[in-house]
């Protein structure tokens, strides 16, 4: 088990995370956020590549940050930016990776041939990886968080590069992976944890928005997401007066899914709320940004 | 071991690495041979050698004589004016006899000539010694006079070598190939600690190897494998160019010979060795003191390498910490004894290694035990620093 104890970092006067508290049991966590809301660095953190300014991290008990190699050897890894060997082959990589988590050379070679046919990339093991696509680099990443058989695992942007059929197998992977270890799941598409995390843990302005199951998430909305359908013309003054989620057009006409947390009006239809209408409807403010 | 494997590893199969290792031993090579023209005539010393054993003494002298006597009555007996090979052979060998036995005869009435506490007043106005430096000065050609007197007590000088005078064998060995094999190895041994150091910045593979058991242990793998590495970069670029350079040049009777042999003697000034050393424990001496330095260099390297994590920058400033260390005595007051001071640093040791363990040199490198003084001061502050550096990083966050 993982406790993150009132944990803060700072950056001169800048504020990464602010006073993080979370407890964290075996099963998979969804970390949801938009870009820069501090999700990478609470998973830097996680991962010992950073101390906190506040707080501590414990697992079983003990700092992480104590325990050192101890809890290294526990942890798997796959940064948001997975670097590696343009000149090394997947099997070679994963050696040097395997010997840098301190496997024995007979072990390792059994276990990346395991992990190269758990990932699809049996067949190109050999080829050199400056000829890989980024959802094949993506593949190699996930088999060196593996190579350790870890008790945390930690996955920052896992889905980056991966095509749809690639996405539903390594979701099946994750669920699999999942019964008998901690597995933390860094992302801003909802979908990659919508069906598979135990719980979900948002972050919003550097703080704990939410830790909890997809369904009590969701139904922190309930009663309050509806569709309707309008004329293209009034789209504006629409968009003015309510939180719009989705907009589709359909026939000449705007089909939108919206929040209002008021009476219904006349044509409106209540639905039930996805995690991505809550995530589209507490990150308002930075998407708007974004876009 | 597997880890230091695969460390080393990185280094030696850069492309770069590997052309400038081939690029240097070749041009080493090609130095060595295209100045063999004179390995015919350096074979006298070594027959010499050979023939009266490498000292010099009377009686081997009067033996010389006799022998030259006799080279001479032959000479005379050839009265024909189309000389057969063997013939003109035989004229410059013994033209080249004469040459080394005028030498060896003169060596006692040179030598006396010499007053080393002059020459160090010279040397004190020369450079505007004044204060505490000059009489450090003083009293360091006190002791040079003192060596030099011991040493012609002890008649070590007395022995055959090649002349100095012209052939400059000393100068060619220990300042030119010794100087190749310095800086090229220096190159190369700093291109490569800085690829085996910055390698996971580089290629952004960082926050995976940092992140795994070994975590940042793996730094003090990289340093061990950039030793190793800087000891065979060197290892191979000295075996190869000493190899050819003794295959080219014969030593086999002059390996026992003494470094300050008087025969030696090249430029104004014969060469005086702190200690009675022998031109074969000279040379094993250059080569661990040319060893340890690379590897204090290579540590250096490392510990720039850890704060700035980028191979060019890492490269630049230690070309200027190698610069600013050899010119530093340069900007120290003449009147002080900061400037022999400053004059204890690597730079400034593996520039003269012509110059390695000699009372006649120049600055704080003429001092008896310099070398061994620089190397020792250096390696105290190389551990501290690259365990400076190792606390630094492991304490560090890695973004």
């Amino acid at each position: 088990m993982i406790v993150v104890k009132n944990v803060s970092k700072y950056y001169g006067n800048f504020c990464a995370l602010n006073n993080i508290t979370l407890e964290l049991h075996n099963g998979v966590y969804g970390l949801l956020a938009p870009n820069g809301a501090g999700k990478t660095t609470l998973i830097k953190m996680l991962a010992t590549l950073i101390t906190p300014s506040q707080g501590e991290i414990v697992y079983d008990g003990k700092n992480i940050i104590h325990m050192d190699d101890e809890f290294r050897a526990l942890l798997g890894y796959l940064p948001q930016q997975f670097g590696y060997y343009n000149n090394y082959s997947p099997k070679q990589y994963l050696l040097y990776l395997a010997a840098l988590k301190g496997m024995g050379r007979k072990d390792s070679i059994r276990i990346i041939k395991e992990l190269l046919e758990k990932v699809a990339l049996s067949e190109v093991g050999n080829k050199k990886m400056k000829k890989f696509s980024g959802g094949m680099i993506q593949r190699v990443g996930i088999a060196q968080a593996l190579l350790n058989n870890p008790k945390v695992l930690i996955l920052d942007e896992p889905t980056a590069g991966l095509d749809p059929k690639e996405r539903a197998r390594f979701r099946n992977l994750l669920s699999e992976l999942a019964r008998d270890r901690l597995v933390i799941v860094s992302t801003h598409i909802v979908s990659d944890v919508e069906s598979i995390a135990n719980e979900v843990i948002m972050i919003k302005h550097q703080e704990v928005l939410y830790k909890d199951s997809v369904e009590n998430i969701c139904n922190t909305l309930a009663g309050h997401v509806y569709e309707t359908t309008i004329d293209y013309g009034h789209l504006d003054a629409f968009r003015n007066r309510y939180t719009v989620l989705l907009e589709k057009q359909e026939s000449g006409e705007m089909n939108i899914r919206f929040i209002h947390k008021g009476a219904a009006a006349e044509g409106w239809l209540s639905v039930t709320p996805s995690l991505e209408d809550v995530f589209l409807y507490e990150y308002r403010d930075e998407i708007r940004m974004e876009v | 071991m597997d880890i230091i494997y695969y460390e080393c590893k990185k280094a030696f199969t850069s492309p770069i690495l590997i052309a400038l290792l081939l690029l240097f031993a070749s041009y080493n090579i090609l130095l060595i041979v295209s100045t063999s023209d004179r390995r015919e005539e350096l074979k006298v010393a070594n027959q010499l050698a050979g023939k009266y054993g490498v000292g010099i003494t009377d009686d081997s002298m009067n033996q010389f004589r006799e022998d030259l006597q006799h080279d001479l009555v032959k000479l005379n007996e050839i009265t024909r004016t189309d000389y057969s090979e063997a013939e003109l052979d035989f004229f410059t060998e013994l033209q080249l006899k004469e040459k080394y036995y005028e030498m060896a005869n003169d060596i006692d009435n040179r030598y006396d000539q010499i007053d080393w506490e002059q020459i160090g007043e010279s040397q004190i106005n020369m450079y505007r010694f004044s204060g505490s430096a000059a009489d450090t000065m003083k009293n360091e050609y006190i002791k040079l006079s003192l060596r030099f007197e011991e040493m012609k007590d002890n008649d070590e000088h007395k022995m055959w070598f090649f002349a100095g005078d012209p052939y400059k064998m000393h100068s060619f060995l220990f300042r030119t190939i010794f100087g190749h094999v310095i800086f090229e190895s220096l190159i190369i041994i700093a291109l490569a600690a800085a690829l085996i150091t910055n390698y996971e910045f580089e290629n952004r593979t960082h926050l995976v190897a940092y992140t795994t058991t070994r975590g940042r242990r793996l730094m003090r793998d990289k340093l061990a494998a950039s030793l190793l590495t800087a000891t065979t970069v060197s290892v191979f670029i000295l075996i190869l160019t000493l190899g050819t350079y003794f295959a080219v040049f014969d030593y086999s009777h002059l390996w026992g010979s003494s470094i300050s042999s008087a025969l030696n003697w090249e430029y104004k000034l014969p060469y005086v060795s702190w200690w009675n050393i022998s031109f074969s424990a000279f040379l094993i001496w250059s080569i661990l003191l040319v060893y340890a330095s690379m590897m204090l260099f290579t540590a250096i390297i490392f510990s720039i390498s850890i704060f700035v994590k980028n191979n060019y920058f890492t490269f630049f400033i230690f070309a200027v910490f190698f610069a600013v260390a050899l010119l530093l005595p340069g900007f120290i007051p003449a009147s002080t004894n900061l400037i022999f001071i400053a004059g204890y640093n690597l730079s400034q040791l593996v520039m003269n290694p012509h110059m390695f363990l000699m009372g006649n040199s120049s600055g704080a490198m003429m001092f008896k035990n310099y070398e061994w003084i620089t190397i020792c001061a250096w390696t105290i502050i190389v551990v501290a620093l690259s365990y400076i550096s190792l606390r630094r990083f492991r304490k560090q966050d890695i973004h």
